[in-house]
Order: structure tokens, then C-alpha cells, then sequence
């Protein structure tokens, strides 16, 4: 039983030493290969498959979720004769929280499966070793592009996605509950700071990165067969999912730190 | 418990492993190799010496360790215990960045191709060279690709994609690839295996042509054994880990021991056969669907 135990806690420091290595070698790389021109056509390979094919479903997801939101809010705020409030709560909570993350839960489904899957099938047919017998770094020349171009896009894809929420949810709330339109958005743009669509958008960095980065090393470590293809892709997408909202919550920790002692005193000046 | 460990295979026929080590410059150095995977003995305390210029070829059984044999001379795998050098430079201590510039010296030929799927044929053999050489002159890599696809018999195939392609031209654009940076050293994992005949042969004269022309150094794994007299210099057989036999064709050919025999004679194990012998009248030798129903 305790040979069990003690197995499994190996297993899983080997595994996260193994993690480390390979971001650390991931960033290494990464940050070399930003000098050199020969990897610029790939990540923009990259970027084309993995950006511009996300787009509608970034866009359809933020539409529902600002429509639903207003669905939701606006019974509550009539009844406290609140309704016109109604565009700030929606925006602040598009731009801020529901925008990134759920833009990024999307991706980690569409893209980290994706990269999973083919990096893995790479590994089990040896594509990734006939790389390294060429004399080249896999790293350099698979997971690079793939985490810049995913690093770059992500927070372009939550912009499209917080716009979607804000014409969503102003559909549902001034066409549809007709609320004063002027109102809407004189008191939206009274509360959502540039701050609040910085924080948004700056969280897309992490969480692309964040993606990429373990979709690719789980493709790089996946189990022979079609089974352990599937299984790392599985793997792939509740590791990322769970990142991301582990870092969600540490960025929203940071951001308010960071909030209190700077930007609040810039407003002072 | 969880430590479920295979025993090691009993090893019977110790007294015929003979002394590897060769005359002569070895451009290759193997000492006292061994691998495990897991408690799995792969490769026993292997010692070999790969002379410059010559083709060495590598026998043995399906499962007997050869591909694992092969992967270690490029450090693909990472030896559990013992020492490869290139050149009289230990290289197994090497870290994987500094093996990359020492790999470009090698050629390698995968059992299974490793084509690179989202490439096309083209694309798969220029590959080492984009990656490693600032290409200015475009024009030439059409004659290039030209030339090796002719070299493999595949005249034409540019534009196809591996998938789009049989396993054993697969193998043939692999070889195309192997070859593109002219390597030193070419490691070819079962070349001639699923090619017929003729194509086997196509690719014997060009590993002969390579070997003589270029003064390349081979090293080919293969059970095809007329392959193996064809090209080799000196034959090596592996078996349950161990070096068995280490010479050259007729050596081989007259090697008193009884595995080897049968191997290059591709004879049957008496065990077995006795096996299948007894199923015959013991056993049904085939179940029919009704034997499945109540
Ligand atoms: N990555 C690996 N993990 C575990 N066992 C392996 C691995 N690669 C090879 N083996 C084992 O090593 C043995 C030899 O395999 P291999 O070298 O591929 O045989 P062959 O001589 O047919 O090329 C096999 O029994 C196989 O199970
Ligand atoms: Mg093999």
C-alpha cells in the first residue's frame, strides 16, 4: 500500500519536474527563436490555423453570454428600479471575467485538442524523433510557433469575444427590454474602466501560453496508440481548464494589488 | 507489488560470443552497452566497433533489440548504463542540444519511415536542409528533389503527400531524406523490408553506390538476409541481448551456432514446430461460429 502511495507521489514529481523542463526549454527557445527570421513563416502558419478558424466560435460564445446575461440581471434590477444599470453589469462582467475566460475555455477545447492530437500522433509515429535525428530541436521547430502563435492570438480572440458580449447583451437589453439606449451606455461607460478591458486582455497572454504549453507537452509525452492519443488529448484539455482558472484567480489577485497602489493614485495625479 | 519484473532470459549459449572489437579506425565506439526498459534487459553489456567505410550489418529476430541497438549509436535512446563514441568523442554525455549539431553527421533511416505527414515529398526531403543551410538558390532544390526521388525510384512524386503514398515508397522518400545532407554515417533501419524484390535490390545497389562512392559508413539493420550478404562487409547477430556471431558473409554462413543457423536458413525452431504439431490433434485447429453459441 504505501509502495503504492509512494509510487504514484514519484510519478507525479517526476511528471511535474519533467513539466518544468519543458517550459523552461519552451521560454529558452521561444525567446531565441523571436531573433531569428526562419521562424516567423511558421508562426504565422500557426497563427492562420489556429486564429483565424476560431474566430466565429469565440464570437458566438460571447454573444450568448452577454444575451444571457442581461436574460438573467434584468428582472433583478427592475425590481430594484435599477434597469438602466443593466450595461454595466453585462460589460464589467464580460470584459473583465466571463470574455477571457470563457473565450479561453473555448480555445483550450478547439486548439489544445487539436495540438494535442497532432503532436501526438507526431510522437507515436516518430515524427518528433526523425526531427531530432536531423539534427533539429523539436521545441524549436514544433512547439515554438505554436505557443507564440497562441500567445499572440488569445488575447486578439477575447477583444472579438468581449465585443460580441457588449452587442449582446445591449440587443437583449435596449432592443428587446427597451431600455433607454442613451442611458445603457452613458452609465456602461461611466463604470468599465480601460483598466477593467486591460486586465481582460491581458489575461488572454497567460492563457494562451498556458494552452499551448501543456496541449504540446502532453502531445510530446502521449502513449503509443490510438488510446493513448485520446488520452492525452482528454488529458490536455482538463489540465489547461483547470489552469486556466487557477490563474485566473492569481492574476485576479495580482491585478488588485496592482490596482490599489498604482493605478487608483494615477487618477489622484 | 507494483514492481512487476520480467526475469531475465536464460542465457544459454554464452561461451560462443566472440571478441568485437576490429581492426582498424573505428568512426563509431560502443562500450558495454545496456538497456533496460523498466526491468526489461533490451541490450546486454553490447560492446561493438563500427570501422569508417564500411557496411555493417546488424541481424537478429523480430524483438531482439536491434531498432533499440540503432537508436542508441545517434543517442535517440539513452543508454542505462555504458559509453558511445563518433570519432573518439564520448557523445553519450552529451546534453540533447550539443547532440544536435553531432546528429547532422547521420543519417537515419526510421523502421517506419516517420515521414513528416503535413510535408509533402518534396517538402520531407528538403527538410534537413532548410533547417540547417540559408537556402538563396530555390531553382536548385527542384533538381535536388529531382535527383533523390530518381535515386529512390520515385520519379514524379514531388507533390504527393505520405499519406497518399505506400509503405514502401514511404521508405524510399524516408531514404531520400536520410541521404539529403550527405551524411557521414547512414543508419537504416530495415531499408529492404517491405519492398518486393527488385525495389530491394535497387536499394542495395544504392547503399553500395553511397558506400564507394562517398566512402559512407552503414550500418543496416535487416532480417532479409540476402540483403545482408549483399551489402555487408560484416555481419553482426543479435540475440536476447547478446552479440552471437561477428563477421563477415562466409563466417556467417558457416557459424556453428545452432540459432544463427537457423536464422540465415529461416528455419523453424523444433519447439515451436513441435507446437503447432500437437495442436493439430490435441486442440481444434479452427473454432467455428457455432462453437461460440450454447
Ligand atoms: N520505448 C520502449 N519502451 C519499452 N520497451 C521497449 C521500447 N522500445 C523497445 N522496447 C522493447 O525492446 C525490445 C526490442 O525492440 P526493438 O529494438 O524494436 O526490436 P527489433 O529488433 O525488432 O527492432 C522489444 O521487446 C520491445 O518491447
Ligand atoms: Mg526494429
Amino acid at each position: 500500500m504505501i509502495e503504492i502511495v509512494g509510487s504514484k507521489a514519484v510519478a507525479v514529481v517526476n511528471d511535474a519536474g519533467r513539466f518544468g523542463r519543458f517550459v523552461w526549454q519552451t521560454i529558452v527557445a521561444s525567446v531565441l527563436s523571436c531573433a531569428k527570421t526562419k521562424t516567423y513563416p511558421l508562426i504565422w502558419a500557426q497563427m492562420n490555423i489556429i486564429g483565424v478558424r476560431s474566430v466565429p466560435i469565440v464570437m458566438i460564445t460571447g454573444a450568448f453570454v452577454g444575451m444571457i446575461l442581461a436574460v438573467q440581471a434584468y428582472d433583478q434590477l427592475v425590481s430594484m428600479g435599477l434597469e438602466e444599470r443593466l450595461g454595466v453589469l453585462i460589460n464589467i462582467s464580460v470584459v473583465k471575467e466571463l470574455g477571457p475566460v470563457l473565450a479561453a475555455v473555448m480555445l483550450a477545447g478547439r486548439v489544445g485538442g487539436a495540438l494535442t492530437a497532432e503532436l501526438g500522433t507526431m510522437n507515436v509515429t516518430e515524427q518528433i524523433d526523425a526531427v531530432r535525428s536531423i539534427g533539429t530541436n523539436p521545441i524549436r521547430y514544433l512547439v515554438v510557433p505554436r505557443v507564440l502563435a497562441c500567445l499572440l492570438l488569445t488575447p486578439a480572440l477575447i477583444i472579438y469575444g468581449d465585443l460580441l458580449g457588449i452587442l449582446g447583451g445591449y440587443f437583449v437589453g435596449v432592443v428587446q427590454f427597451k431600455i433607454n439606449s442613451w442611458a445603457y451606455w452613458n452609465f456602461s461607460a461611466g463604470g468599465v474602466e480601460l483598466w477593467d478591458v486591460l486586465v481582460g486582455v491581458i489575461k488572454g497572454f497567460f492563457f494562451g501560453a498556458s494552452i499551448a504549453v501543456i496541449s504540446c507537452y502532453k502531445g510530446f509525452t502521449c502513449k503509443e496508440g490510438a488510446h493513448g492519443v485520446g488520452q492525452a488529448c482528454t488529458e490536455a484539455f482538463v489540465a489547461s481548464f483547470i489552469s486556466i482558472l487557477a490563474l485566473d484567480y492569481a492574476l485576479a489577485v495580482i491585478f488588485k494589488a496592482i490596482y490599489n497602489t498604482f493605478w487608483s493614485v494615477r487618477s489622484l495625479v | 507489488m507494483m514492481t512487476r519484473r520480467k526475469k531475465r532470459k536464460v542465457k544459454k549459449d554464452d561461451e560462443t560470443t566472440e571478441p568485437s572489437v576490429i581492426e582498424g579506425d573505428g568512426i563509431i565506439v560502443i562500450k558495454d552497452l545496456t538497456k533496460k526498459f523498466g526491468g526489461n534487459v533490451v541490450l546486454d553489456n553490447i560492446s561493438l566497433t563500427i570501422e569508417k567505410g564500411k557496411t555493417t550489418v546488424i541481424i537478429g529476430p523480430s524483438g531482439c533489440g536491434k531498432t533499440v541497438l540503432i537508436k542508441h549509436i545517434i543517442l535517440l535512446l539513452r543508454p542505462s548504463s555504458g559509453e558511445i563514441y563518433f570519432k573518439g568523442r564520448r557523445i553519450d554525455n552529451l546534453n540533447e542540444n550539443e547532440l544536435y549539431k553531432v546528429r547532422t553527421n547521420y543519417g537515419f533511416l526510421f523502421q517506419g519511415g516517420a515521414l513528416f505527414d503535413s510535408l509533402s515529398v518534396a517538402d520531407n526531403i528538403t527538410f534537413p536542409i532548410r533547417q540547417h543551410y540559408k537556402v538563396k538558390y530555390w531553382s536548385k532544390f527542384d533538381e535536388f528533389v529531382k535527383t533523390k526521388l530518381s535515386m529512390v525510384g520515385l520519379e514524379g512524386f514531388q507533390k504527393f503527400y505520405p499519406s497518399n503514398l505506400s509503405g514502401g515508397q514511404r521508405k524510399r522518400v524516408a531514404l531520400a531524406r536520410a541521404i539529403a545532407l550527405n551524411p557521414e554515417v547512414i543508419l537504416y533501419d530495415e531499408p529492404t523490408t517491405g519492398l518486393d524484390p527488385i525495389r530491394s535490390d535497387v536499394i542495395n545497389e544504392l547503399i553500395l553506390k553511397l558506400q564507394r562512392e562517398l566512402g559512407v559508413t552503414s550500418v543496416v539493420v535487416t532480417h532479409d538476409m540476402t540483403s545482408a550478404y549483399k551489402i555487408a562487409d560484416r555481419i553482426i547477430m543479435l540475440h536476447n541481448g547478446k552479440i552471437i556471431a561477428d563477421g563477415n558473409a562466409k563466417h556467417i554462413r558457416e557459424h556453428p551456432h545452432p540459432v544463427v543457423q537457423q536464422f540465415i536458413h529461416g528455419q523453424v525452431n523444433e519447439d515451436d514446430l513441435a507446437v503447432l504439431r500437437a495442436s493439430g490433434t490435441i486442440f481444434q485447429t479452427q473454432f467455428l461460429p457455432r462453437d461460440f453459441e450454447e
